[in-house]
């Protein structure tokens, strides 16, 4: 079993924003990967390894599309026990979803994949595109948002729940398949590959790369590709019109007591 | 960012800043939230003390082929100084194993002592310690009076070790003992016959490692278990009361990055006479003195960590690291407390606490008075004496 895992990076969504020139200035961004992608390796990582042993039941390949120099993310999740990764050298500024996507499905069809794991948004722009359109054009069955996944390894299948609005649908999915994952993923007991003992409670979140893992990541194979090795044309059809911080909130009024409240609250802003 | 020239004293490779990151992260997740209640309780969280066997952190000086992460000073500094950001208690216990121990062990036991000891102390199985002062010798440290004597194939240990980290639940320790007036290592498992330790000193803060002493009352030790030659104690010590410096330097500077980030965002937010307090020149100055200072003591232990290692010796270095980073985690702390009033003096906020555990930096590993008076004699035969 070969399963793909993608991972973007962004500017990370915990500092502030800053605007510059009409657009967004990231010029002292710290680059974080994006969360939803260790959620998906994390994911792949579970089903790969049986715990408690040292039998490895899948081959867990990290994508990452950008320049070749920008490649810390890709080498934190080799960190954190992915076995090699790919390198799709291009300008990610210049590739709109379709095309990234076009470059996922051309790396999976390649590798001869059976399984992508993919956040389900990420959080810079929270598209929530690319898993579903690699799925349509490779025509395999996709499973989105999945909170818990269980590996038939015997009927190549994979149970997946997923959290809707009105409770948890439970797909089945033959592969190859793509899956997208939510925060729910994580929990102890989300990932179940049939080896490792069904009661086994991982730590929640994604896992920290070991220090044996830190020294080991520089050693495995990455191999960098270029959008032509793999047939897709780069370009972009979406365009940046303009970037503009939401405008300011006035501020409020105090009130002195509740008749004065109610009062504003039924003449001047006519909400009851 | 780009990376910043500067970054490369702080994170001189890629595994260095990966290094950092991963236990930034672990420290952020699984180490602050019991900080608190194990400083209250004055433990040394056990499971916890395991995770960073899970990690790798345990060998982290350890070459690879023997089971480490084999990596180098600057590592160890990293490790150490952002733990401390916020349990700089679990951190001493970290140090008194990882370096104390497993660093000091690595470097001057045989293959056979490190097949037996390296893979339980490595993984966190085993808590270990050492074992160096004595109840009437500290600084005076040549003045320790326990004995080794030889018995048969193995030795008989009388004397008593105090103040030893990691002593209530160390399951091995390396203790020096003089063998006929020569200072000669050993390690010692807890169950070895004649063997024991006190009960557990309580200590005013880095309440969340425990001490005690080691006693040995006609101690029998096995022959295998002598690390090096005969007499070649003094030579160990020397050499890893480096990295124990430079790491404790880092502790501190932990600390007051840490303290620097709490009184500069509590500054901002804290209102007095309608304005934030740090609108006031005086607080000003505690936010900015402690942030320079902060930023001093950080390159000066960086640096000095770059030039640490089994192959090179750099004893006015580490002495110097110390003597400059240990004041300034304590004053930092301090700073941090005034800025805050009251609320710094509460258990509520962290800075009580690291202000408690900031003061041993002045004292453990060797006290500013010993550092000055090796800083001396040193500079001393270097410079005046040609
Ligand atoms: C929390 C904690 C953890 C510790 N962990 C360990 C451990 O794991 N292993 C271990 O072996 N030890 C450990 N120690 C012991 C520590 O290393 C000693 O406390 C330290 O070396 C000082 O020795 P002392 O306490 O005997 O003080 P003393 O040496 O008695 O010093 C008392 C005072 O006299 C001053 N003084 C002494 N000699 C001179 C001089 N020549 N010139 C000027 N001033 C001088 C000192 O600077 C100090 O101010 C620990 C101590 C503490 C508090």
């Amino acid at each position: 079993m070969k399963i793909l895992v993608c991972v973007k990076r962004i500017p990370d969504p915990d500092e502030s924003l800053k605007f510059a020139g009409g657009g967004l200035d990231y010029s002292a961004s710290k680059w974080v990967p994006n969360a939803f992608d260790e959620y998906a390796i994390e994911t792949a990582l579970r089903l790969a390894e049986v715990v408690g042993g040292t039998q490895r039941l899948a081959e867990v390949i990290v994508l990452g599309i950008g320049p070749e120099s920008q490649r810390q993310q890709l080498t934190q999740f080799l960190a954190m026990g992915a076995d090699r990764g790919i390198i799709v050298d291009a300008d990610p500024d210049k590739l709109d979803t379709a095309t990234v996507s076009k470059l996922i499905a051309a790396v999976f069809k390649k590798e001869a994949a059976d399984l992508l794991i993919a956040g389900k948004l990420s959080q810079d722009n929270e598209g929530g595109q690319v898993p579903q359109r690699v799925a349509g054009l490779l025509d395999v069955p996709q499973a989105s948002f999945a909170a818990t996944v269980e590996w038939d390894q015997a009927a190549k299948a994979l149970t997946v729940g997923r959290e809707v609005d009105d409770g948890v649908e439970v797909k089945r999915v033959p592969l190859p398949a793509v899956v997208s994952v939510d925060l729910r993923i994580v929990l102890p007991k989300s990932v179940k590959n049939g080896s490792t003992p069904a009661t086994h409670a991982y730590q929640e979140g994604p896992r920290l790369a070991s220090l044996k893992g830190i020294t080991m990541a520089k050693r495995k194979p990455v191999a960098v590709l270029k959008p032509s090795d793999l047939g897709v044309a780069v370009g972009t059809n979406e365009q940046v019109v303009g970037v503009a911080a939401p405008p300011a909130r006035k501020a409020g009024q105090k009130v002195k007591t509740v008749e004065e409240l109610f009062e504003k609250l039924t003449k001047e802003a006519k909400v009851i | 960012m780009e990376r910043l020239a500067s970054d490369l004293l702080f994170n001189p490779t890629e595994e260095h800043r990966m290094l950092r990151q991963m236990v930034a992260d672990f420290a952020a997740r699984e180490v602050e939230p019991q900080a608190a209640a194990h400083d209250a309780k004055g433990e040394l969280n056990v499971p916890l003390f395991r995770r960073l066997g899970d990690l790798g952190l345990l060998g982290i000086t350890i070459p690879e082929a023997d089971g480490g992460a084999g990596m180098d000073a600057v590592a160890a500094v990293i490790v150490h100084h952002e733990l401390a950001k916020y349990d700089p208690g679990f951190t001493l216990a970290y140090l008194a194993h990882s370096m104390l121990f497993v660093n000091n062990f690595y470097h001057c036991s045989n293959a056979e002592q490190r097949s037996r000891y390296l893979p339980r102390v490595l993984s966190g199985e085993w808590v270990a310690g050492m074992g160096m002062t004595e109840p009437g010798a500290g600084t005076d440290v040549l003045g320790m009076t326990t004995t080794a004597v030889r018995d048969g194939d193995g030795w008989v240990l009388n004397g008593t070790k105090t103040y030893i980290t990691n002593g209530c639940e160390g399951h091995c320790f390396l203790v020096y003992a003089k063998v006929e007036g020569r200072i000669t290592a050993f390690v010692v498992d807890r169950d070895c016959p004649g063997f024991r330790t006190s009960n557990h000193i309580d200590k005013l803060g880095m309440r969340a490692s425990t001490m005690s002493e080691l006693i040995f009352e006609d101690c029998k030790v096995p022959g295998a278990n002598v690390l090096g030659e005969v007499g070649s104690g003094l030579t160990h010590m020397m050499r890893n009361l480096e990295i124990e410096r430079t790491t404790l330097a880092a502790m501190s500077v932990g600390i007051a990055d840490r303290c620097v980030d709490i009184m500069v965002r509590y500054a901002e937010e804290r209102h007095a006479f309608r304005q934030s307090i740090n609108r006031f020149g005086q607080i000003q100055r505690y936010l900015a003195d402690g942030f320079a200072m902060t930023e001093a003591a950080k390159c000066l232990v960086y640096n000095v960590a770059r030039d640490i290692g089994p192959d090179v010796r750099n004893r006015v270095g580490s002495d110097a690291a110390k003597l400059f980073a240990a004041p300034v985690g304590k004053q930092v702390a301090d700073y941090a407390m005034q800025v805050m009033g009251g609320a710094g003096y509460c258990k509520e906020f962290p800075v009580e606490r690291l202000w408690r555990d900031a003061k041993l930096l002045e004292i453990g590993g060797g006290t500013i008075e010993a550092h000055q008076k090796n800083l001396t004699k040193d500079l001393t035969a270097l410079l005046a004496r040609g």
